[in-house]
């Protein structure tokens, strides 16, 4: 079942008055399930096409369909509302709120949502003890490693059942072992919750894990497997 | 080099020093402002006494100040009158018999002062002819009277109406005469308004039986600043029978009301600096937290403690600086007009009236006050950067080098 | 806790120094502003209170068009019928006279404000046979005693049981002059009061003013500026007499009240300023939070936080700073007021001098008043809300994706 197409995605953006095509005419066609990895070289607009899928950008021609729905049209407020209810992110350096515990960062995006405290909670707690970082509970940031913190940031993308997660070079901060770690925790979901992945990375691990892989370059998909 | 350096630092983050400096400005702009208002209500208070009856100097026989009575008058006109044409500095003067007097209308009466004036030299030295508002100012007639818009209303009399004015002579009998309103005059003092009345100075001898005695010598000078060195011209020269005044010993509580403001205004100055000093600390404070990493290497390139200290302290002073002046300029801007047309607080008049003011009020500002700011308001920039500079000299340079 | 009050209470936290800084800022506003509001209005309701109890009393029944035109001839007759009302009413009441005449002894002549009074019963409503500073005050109302100013006294180079002259316009309109002998000195601190009052007995003075039983006005207590307006209506209800007027302290007292305002303006414009200034402080402090962590703003927009609660957040982070700075401000100028409450500041010397010559008691008091504090705390909130407005835009504007890429 597709969840979300691009159809002709163009970017164009001004760097200091320059304009550059970052992407240029992407199709892509995204399935519930889908454990895709978008990769090439740095430049070759990743991030991007990645912030166009994610509506945190908006093309500058082309249409994104989440659930034959285009969203390229939808206002601010709408964005705001379609990114809670539907999509996961993942950042490069985990982003975690840092004045708050791993816990109620993951409390935090259920809160958006409207879902009430206790339930919050519970839910937060189960999701950790299931992913094995239960004990990460009352930490906050600064008191994590690089890893825990991006697990917890995984928890946080996650907790919503979020038809896609957006993860940004997620491991690029990483050491192997703890990259290796945390891209296998992804798989579990994958396969365990059905959660689809999205990726942008030119990291290997990475790379050897995609079930579909898209290479980027100049904007444009020069290859798929 | 450290102030070109502190100077492009203050326009690194031009919002934050931009507000900082609208800060100060509205500071400067209340401080103008206020103090162009408190010292130009004095300023008219003291003008307005001065110019409609004090003047600069008076000359009475010696106790007449204090207790002023028919009896104390001056024997020797000639000899004060030779003794003010030989001194120079004076414009004009004139003379007066001044008493204490009730002056009743048919339906009323109140306690006056009655002034015997000579209207023509009077014209000279006051200006209390152009406060008339109906009829003229004393003329020829020998009954004319012109006295204030509220005794008017309390006698319930208006012009060419009768009244009757009574006072004491020398010899203790009661002297009185009948005069005929001839003008209506009204002053910024309600007080004034209300215990002042003028009548020819021939009609008040002959009533008070003083033949061509008078009581004081009231004149002003070509320039006031010369008040002291007239007043001790003229005491040498009439001795110690006569008291030689100055408009300063005429009115103790205004100028000494003058001078405690003067003294007073850095308070009002210091409060307002005070406000300012915490917005300071904690801009310098964030400038210097966001640039901690070019402070390491400004260290490791070899720029000493101190060097980094007074960048920092300069940067402060800078942004005092420029605050302050602007402030100046823009509370100029907002003065200069006023200072024009006056500020109209009608709705305080009676108020201001009792106290001689006016409704309107001109503000005045005072050099003082501005040298004050000038000083005051940099001093206090600083102020609030010493801290924040001694945090930035006591940073590590390694960890400042790898501080993200 | 919710999550957002949490999320503000951590993030004030975060930089201590800038917080403490801030709301220091806030402390110093409000102590400042609730010192200098408690000193005014202490002072102005001492000034009222002082002025109104001295003499002139909190409500007046006078001729209609008496306040206008202050002669004689606008006095009314006090005849039992209004003085059967009032007795009836069990009112504390006095009747009263005021003329302006002359005074001499020997030879020196000088203006007095000629105040006939029932010293019995002006003892109930006003303290002016108190103030006594020598001699005694007559006690009936027929004496041929007086008690002057205590300043007239000294003008007129006269002692108490000297015999001296008063000169006056009568009722009719002739002029009448009477032997009296000074019986006492009176010391009011004010110049005015000082200078130029003569007590007589309401008799001595209705005789000599020609009056029979006529006065221009009957004085009233009352238990303080509040119940004194229940009062007025009360008389006016009671006594609905068109010749009759029932004026109020502040209408008697026009020029104090005038001078009071005129302060109390210049007062407000001042601390005006000062929030102002303090406001800009908070601008950019909270400027400076708001832009450092644009980054996290932008992570927290990605996930789908709505602006409007990014807002929110901003908001709740300001108005904890300033309540906090506030509750601190609040405790330290009661403790202030307090203080002076208990304390008043006695001005001594020349500075005294210059109160008097006002006609002001030269004293400064304060007030626990509560209005002080909640007008002062709810304008400084109100203007921290006003200088959250640019940086709330900031960050009402802020897309997504320019703050998790802002360094």
């Amino acid at each position: 079942m597709e969840i979300l197409r691009a159809e002709n995605l163009v970017k164009i953006y001004q760097d200091n008055g320059v304009p550059v095509h970052a992407v240029r005419g992407i199709n892509l066609s995204i399935k519930k399930g889908d454990y895709i990895v978008i990769a090439g070289p740095s430049g070759s607009g990743k991030t991007t096409l990645l912030n166009l899928l994610g509506a945190l950008d908006r093309p500058t021609n082309g249409k994104v369909y989440f659930q034959n729905e285009d969203i390229t049209t939808k206002s601010k407020s709408e964005l705001s509302k379609f990114r809670l209810n539907n999509l996961g992110f993942i950042f490069q350096a985990y982003n975690l709120i840092p004045v708050l515990t791993a816990l109620e960062n993951i409390e935090f995006s259920m809160m958006l949502k409207g879902i009430p405290e206790k339930e919050r909670e519970e839910k937060a707690l189960a999701l950790m003890e299931e992913l094995g970082i239960k004990e990460l509970a009352h930490k906050r940031p600064n008191e994590m490693s690089g890893g825990q913190q991006q697990r917890v940031a995984v928890v946080r993308a996650i907790v919503n059942n979020p038809a896609i997660v957006l993860a940004d070079e997620p491991t690029a901060n990483l050491d192997s072992k703890t990259a290796q770690h945390l891209l296998e925790l992804m798989q579990r979901m994958n396969k365990e919750k059905n959660i689809t992945f999205v990726f942008s990375s030119h990291d290997k691990q990475v790379i050897e894990q995609a079930e579909r892989l898209l290479i980027l370059k100049d904007g444009m998909i020069v290859n798929e497997e | 080099m450290l102030f070109k350096l502190a100077w492009r630092n203050v326009w690194r983050n031009k919002r934050r020093s931009l507000i900082v400096i609208g800060s100060v400005i509205v500071g400067m702009i209340a401080v103008i402002l206020s103090d162009g208002l408190s010292n130009g209500m004095l300023r008219q208070m003291l003008d307005n006494q001065i110019s409609s009856n004090i003047l600069h100097i008076q000359i009475h026989k010696k106790g007449f100040n204090d207790n002023k009575i028919i009896k104390n008058y001056i024997e020797d006109s000639d000899r004060v009158e030779a003794a003010v044409n030989n001194t120079r500095g004076i414009k004009a003067y004139t003379k007066r018999v001044i008493t204490f007097g009730l002056l009743s209308s048919a339906n009323s009466s109140a306690g006056v002062f009655i002034y015997g004036i000579q209207p023509e030299t009077e014209k000279e030295v006051s200006v209390i002819n152009s406060y008339i508002k109906e009829g003229n100012f004393l003329g020829t007639g020998k009954r004319d009277i012109a006295i204030g818009q509220k005794l008017a209303e309390k006698l319930d009399v208006g012009l060419g109406d009768k009244v009757v004015a009574m006072a004491n002579t020398p010899s203790g009998s009661i002297g009185s005469d009948m005069f005929r309103v001839a003008g209506i005059f009204q002053t910024a003092s309600s007080d004034y308004d209300k215990v002042i009345i003028y009548v020819p100075i021939e009609t008040a001898q002959s009533m008070l039986e003083l033949n061509d005695k008078s009581n004081e010598f009231a004149m002003m000078l070509n320039d006031y600043k010369n008040v002291a060195s007239v007043k001790e011209e003229l005491s040498a020269k009439l001795g110690s029978e006569y008291e030689v005044l100055s408009y300063q010993d005429l009115l103790p509580m205004l100028i000494f009301q003058m001078d405690l403001y003067r003294e007073s205004m850095w308070i009002l100055n210091l409060i307002i600096g005070l406000a300012l000093i915490f917005g300071i600390i904690n801009t310098m404070l964030m400038s210097v937290f966001e640039r901690i990493q070019e402070i390491g290497v400004l260290m490791a390139a070899g720029m000493k403690s101190y060097q980094i200290y007074f960048m920092f302290i300069f940067e402060a002073l800078i942004i005092g600086i420029i605050g302050t002046l602007l402030g100046i300029a823009a509370g100029l801007l907002v003065h200069l007009p006023l200072s024009f047309t006056g500020i109209d607080f009608s709705l305080f008049s009676e108020a201001l009236e009792s106290f001689g003011v006016g409704a309107v009020i001109y503000p005045v500002l005072s050099i003082e006050n501005l040298i004050s700011v000038l000083i005051i308001i940099p001093m206090i920039a600083v102020a609030g950067a010493l801290y924040p500079a001694y945090k930035a000299v006591k940073l590590e340079p390694v960890y400042a080098i790898n501080y993200v | 806790m919710n999550l957002l009050l949490k999320l503000a209470w951590r993030n004030i936290w975060r930089n201590k120094r800038r917080s403490i800084i801030t709301l220091a800022a806030v402390s110093f506003a409000a102590l400042l502003a609730i010192g200098m509001r408690g000193i005014q209005i202490g002072t102005y309701s001492l000034n009222y209170k002082t002025a109104i109890e001295l003499f002139t009393s909190y409500v007046q029944i006078q001729k209609t068009g008496y306040r206008d035109n202050p002669s004689l001839n606008n006095s009314f007759v006090f005849d039992n019928d209004i003085k059967n009302i009032l007795e009836e009413e069990s009112y504390k009441f006095t009747p009263r006279i005021y003329a302006d005449g002359l005074i001499s002894y020997k030879d020196a002549s000088l203006g007095a404000a000629l105040f006939g009074i029932v010293p019995s019963t002006e003892k109930n409503v006003t303290t002016v046979t108190n103030k006594l500073s020598a001699g005694t005050f007559f006690d009936s109302d027929n004496s041929n005693q007086i008690v002057v100013g205590a300043k007239l006294l000294e003008n007129l180079n006269a002692k108490i049981g000297d015999e001296v002259v008063i000169l006056s316009q009568g009722f009719d309109g002739s002029l009448g002059n009477q032997k009296f002998t000074i019986s006492g000195t009176v010391k009011m601190g004010m110049s005015e009061f000082d200078g130029m009052a003569v007590f007589i007995g309401l008799s001595s003075l209705q005789h000599l003013l020609g009056m029979d039983d006529r006065i221009n006005a009957i004085a009233f207590d009352a238990d303080g500026l509040e119940s004194a307006e229940i009062l007025k209506r009360d008389l006016m209800q009671k006594i609905s007499d068109p010749e009759l007027s029932m004026l109020l302290w502040e209408e008697l007292l026009p020029e104090l009240k005038q001078l009071i305002e005129f302060d109390n303006v210049s007062g407000i414009f001042f601390l005006g300023i000062l929030i102002v200034i303090v406001a800009f402080g908070i601008l950019n402090t909270v400027l400076m939070s708001v832009t450092e962590r644009f980054k996290e703003f932008g992570v927290v927009l990605s996930i789908g936080m709505p602006q409007h609660n990014l807002v929110k957040l901003v908001y709740i982070e300001t108005i904890m700073i300033t309540i906090i700075g506030l509750i601190l401000g609040n405790i330290l100028g009661y403790a202030v007021n307090y203080y002076i409450v208990q304390n008043p500041i006695i001005l001594g010397g020349d500075l005294s001098r210059i109160y008097e010559e006002y006609n002001f008691v030269p004293r400064l008091e304060s007030s626990l008043n509560a209005h002080i504090f909640f007008n002062v705390s709810l304008s400084i909130v109100i203007i921290s809300i006003i200088a959250c407005f640019y940086p709330a835009y900031k960050v009402y504007k802020l897309e997504p994706l320019k703050g998790i890429r802002h360094t």
